[in-house]
């Protein structure tokens, strides 16, 4: 359990000399304001794959931008100038993110008072990266996109089919989450994780959870740590399943599809018939989990979790045999270890470029520190690499799923937790789409500032890398690869 | 090979919920329902004080104490449920979907346990024209507005092997040009509400507008944030609301098909 941080006053320049050094990732960047209403910069950096470090300052005036020295950085600092007003020095691109053109400048909604903010001219004053050239077409897709799916805009400038260049513009369901977390008691944060990223919602809520727990010093029952881990891989396998089966819908190959999409529901099924929520909602809470499981139901949901997972396998198999299936994946859409790596990419993308990065082995807790996971590995980086790891993760969780229902631990599920008092914690888990980071500050049992990294904040901007020499038609089909949350992302 | 794909997908058992089963089946969603046999004043205040949104109030008009359950609210936290003494309980049936704003609140009278049923609860007026315009063959569009994605997670599953939306002629489209209908999910987000509107403007008259979710209905856990304008009715008219967080396959369905045959409504239940 990541309990406690070397924190210090550290000062930008040392973050930025320890982002400099090997062997160091930057996480996340952030803002907080103190008791009084001073601002500070959190720096968080995993080093040598084993240990998060954070470093913070008090910021006064603009500080240097890390941008340059790590890419990574890029999306944090912008969304640290948007959500604090904090300048970043030297920063390549300091558009604003989080708000579009509705959005008065100079109003930073985490130390300005926003509950009334008015509308400014909805006139389109953002600018896109001009691609010019003979025959250079623009191709602006979204925000409301074909298919149900999340809003989010694409900018491609194109020669014929193939694409040049591609911009995202996202933040359209931007909510103001980590706002909302302020104030809130401790125990009633944990339905806002829930909305965060609805097919991710109890990665969320168990990280939310945990974080919690650290920072008050309880140990949840190890019967409740288990069957969190029996959540997080059944949400895992449901997430995997279903990207497959899509992948397969966006080359029109409706069979599998279908076929994959059933599975998912016999797995959303059971998930009802033994915890009687779909999505594992209201399950975690900070402290253990609300539901138990008695023995014969355990053995009833393992035979069906087991039964879908291997119906998956083979059908994945088949897929993966099918010529067409080849044709269309195998180096579609590669992401190079070197630009994932530059961008702090991690999850089943960063794994599918040959970067091994899984919290669950790097920085586990809960019940994975007692277990050994498996990673697979691919080093192609294309769309087949990123099916396959989803396909070998599947297989993976399922086992997971079934060795911890064969040795359940026996107790209680839940301990009280203090609802009051003053104290902050880290906590990271690994979402299907992978390292996924709360940090949350206390203030007399509530919440005074609740920082989200998400996996898909850190990926898209990896996105846009893939697709240069690809035909426009292949991108669905890399977006998928890809499957990154939206509101995840936008918060 | 991609005939062994067919094959094996050939092969597997059938999956279809008859309709019967799905309909109102409200399975997973969390959603409270009260026993109000077993409702006390004290039940009511301890049930209201553990709701983290003001789905739950209770009101004390005119001398008569009432507890308000808004669906429309409620995101299935299930506090209620481990507060009520055994007067809450998970519901197995919400028919409350695909129906007008109003007909999301229940209400109770505490002092006679007794339902307090208000009349004219299923849609609006307008949305009863247009039905009979439509029938059964209706074409979607689902619009998110700001969701967290649990909704939409849900709305693809209407068109899995277990719901298959079209066999009642409902079908999916990718512009609002081609609908009669558009979805709404999430809390509309300052940076949607214009997209939502020009969705809304460019799908063709007559036209009916679903709100999805307990964000859809009320703004949900989202109500009150500088990012977000509000429900899906302060940005666009809304004709049916489907509560739920998110709601399951079966109660979208219900809800989608409430709006669209007036045959399928629940009976007016007067006291």
């Amino acid at each position: 359990m990541i309990r406690t941080l070397p924190n210090s006053e550290a000062g930008v320049s040392r973050a930025l000399d320890l982002l400099r050094t090997p062997n160091t990732r930057l996480v996340s960047i952030f803002g907080s304001t103190d008791d009084s209403g001073g601002r500070h910069v959190h720096y968080l950096v995993d080093v040598n794959g084993r240990e998060y470090r954070m470093l913070t300052s008090p910021v006064t005036g603009p500080i240097p931008s890390a941008t340059p020295i790590t890419p990574a950085a890029a999306w944090y600092e912008r969304e640290l100038h948007d959500q604090y007003g904090i300048e970043c020095d030297g920063h390549p691109d300091p558009r604003p993110l989080l708000f579009h053109e509705n959005w008065p400048e100079n109003v930073h909604p985490m130390i300005d008072n926003a509950s009334h903010v008015p509308w400014t001219s909805t006139e389109g004053r953002y600018r896109f990266l001009k691609v010019q050239g003979d025959g250079v077409c623009e191709v602006p897709v979204g925000p409301i996109h074909a298919g149900i799916i999340e809003p989010g805009h694409f900018r491609f400038s194109v020669v014929g089919d193939t694409v040049l260049h591609l911009e995202l513009r996202h933040f359209y369901t931007h909510k103001g989450t980590e706002k909302l977390f302020e104030n809130t008691p401790v125990m009633d944060g944990v339905m806002i994780a829930e909305s965060v990223s609805g097919d991710n919602c109890f990665s969320h809520a168990v990280a939310y959870c945990q974080a919690i727990e650290s920072a008050f010093g309880i140990s949840v029952p190890p019967r409740a740590q288990a069957i969190r881990l029996i959540g997080l891989e059944l949400e895992r396998m449901i997430g995997h399943i279903a990207d497959v089966g899509a992948l397969c819908g966006d080359v029109a190959f409706s069979v599998p599809s279908a076929y994959t999409a059933r599975i998912k529901e016999t797995l959303l099924r059971a998930s009802t018939r033994f915890f009687g929520t779909r999505f594992w909602r209201g399950i975690a809470v900070p402290g253990g989990i609300t539901r138990d499981l008695s023995n014969a139901e355990t053995t009833g949901f393992s035979r069906l979790v087991t039964a879908a997972a291997r119906d998956f396998a083979q059908m994945a198999r088949l897929i993966l045999h099918t010529s067409s299936i080849q044709n269309r994946f195998e180096s579609t859409g590669i992401l190079t270890a070197e630009i994932a790596s530059q961008l702090g990419v991690v999850g089943p993308v960063a794994r599918a470029s040959g970067i091994r990065l899984d919290v669950r082995c790097d920085h586990p807790s809960g019940r994975y520190r007692h277990i050994k996971v498996d990673i697979p590995l691919y080093k192609y980086g294309d769309v087949l690499a990123r099916a396959r790891i989803r396909i070998d993760e599947t297989a993976i969780s399922m086992g997971l799923i079934d060795e911890t229902l064969k040795e359940l631990p026996a107790g209680s599920v839940l301990v009280p937790v203090p609802l009051s008092g003053n104290s902050e914690a880290l906590s990271a888990v690994e979402s299907p789409r992978g390292e996924l980071l709360y940090w949350v500050r206390i203030r007399d049992g509530k919440i005074a500032r609740c920082h989200i990294k998400s996996p898909s904040f850190q990926n898209w901007p990896a996105l846009p890398l893939a697709m240069p020499g690809n035909i426009i038609a292949d991108f669905p089909l890399i977006n998928k690869s890809f499957n990154l949350s939206y509101s995840g992302c936008d918060r | 090979m991609i005939g062994d794909v067919v094959e094996r997908s050939l092969r597997s058992p059938k999956v279809l919920i008859s309709v019967s089963e799905l309909f109102s089946n409200a399975a997973g969603s969390r959603m409270p329902e009260v026993l109000p046999d077993l409702l006390t004043v004290e039940i009511s205040r301890s049930v209201v004080a553990a709701c983290p949104t003001s789905a739950l109030q209770v009101d004390e008009a005119a001398g008569r104490t009432h507890l308000i359950l808004n669906y429309g609210e409620c995101i299935g936290c299930t506090r209620c449920i481990a507060a009520g003494n055994g007067a809450f309980r998970y519901a197995e049936r919400v028919a409350r979907c695909g129906v007008r704003k109003e007909a999301l609140i229940r209400r109770w009278d505490i002092q006679s346990r007794a339902e307090v049923v208000q009349d004219d609860l299923v849609l609006s007026q307008a949305a009863e024209r247009i039905r009979s315009l439509v029938g059964r063959a209706l074409n979607i569009r689902q619009v998110d507005a700001g969701s967290c994605n649990g909704c939409e997670g849900e709305i693809v599953a209407l068109t899995n092997p277990y719901y298959d939306l079209e066999r009642f002629g409902i079908h999916f489209v990718a512009s609002p040009k081609h609908a009669d209908m558009l979805l709404v999910t999430g809390p509309v987000t300052r940076n949607m509400a214009a997209a939502l509107k020009h969705s809304y403007d460019a799908v063709p008259s007559p036209k009916l507008v679903v709100a999805v979710g307990a964000c859809g209905c009320s703004g949900g856990i989202f109500e009150g944030s500088h990012a977000v304008v509000g429900p899906v009715d302060a940005v666009i008219p809304v004709d049916g609301y489907i509560p739920g967080c998110p709601p399951t396959p079966s109660m979208l369905l219900t809800g989608i098909v409430q709006v669209l045959s007036p045959s399928l409504s629940p009976p007016r239940r007067r006291k």
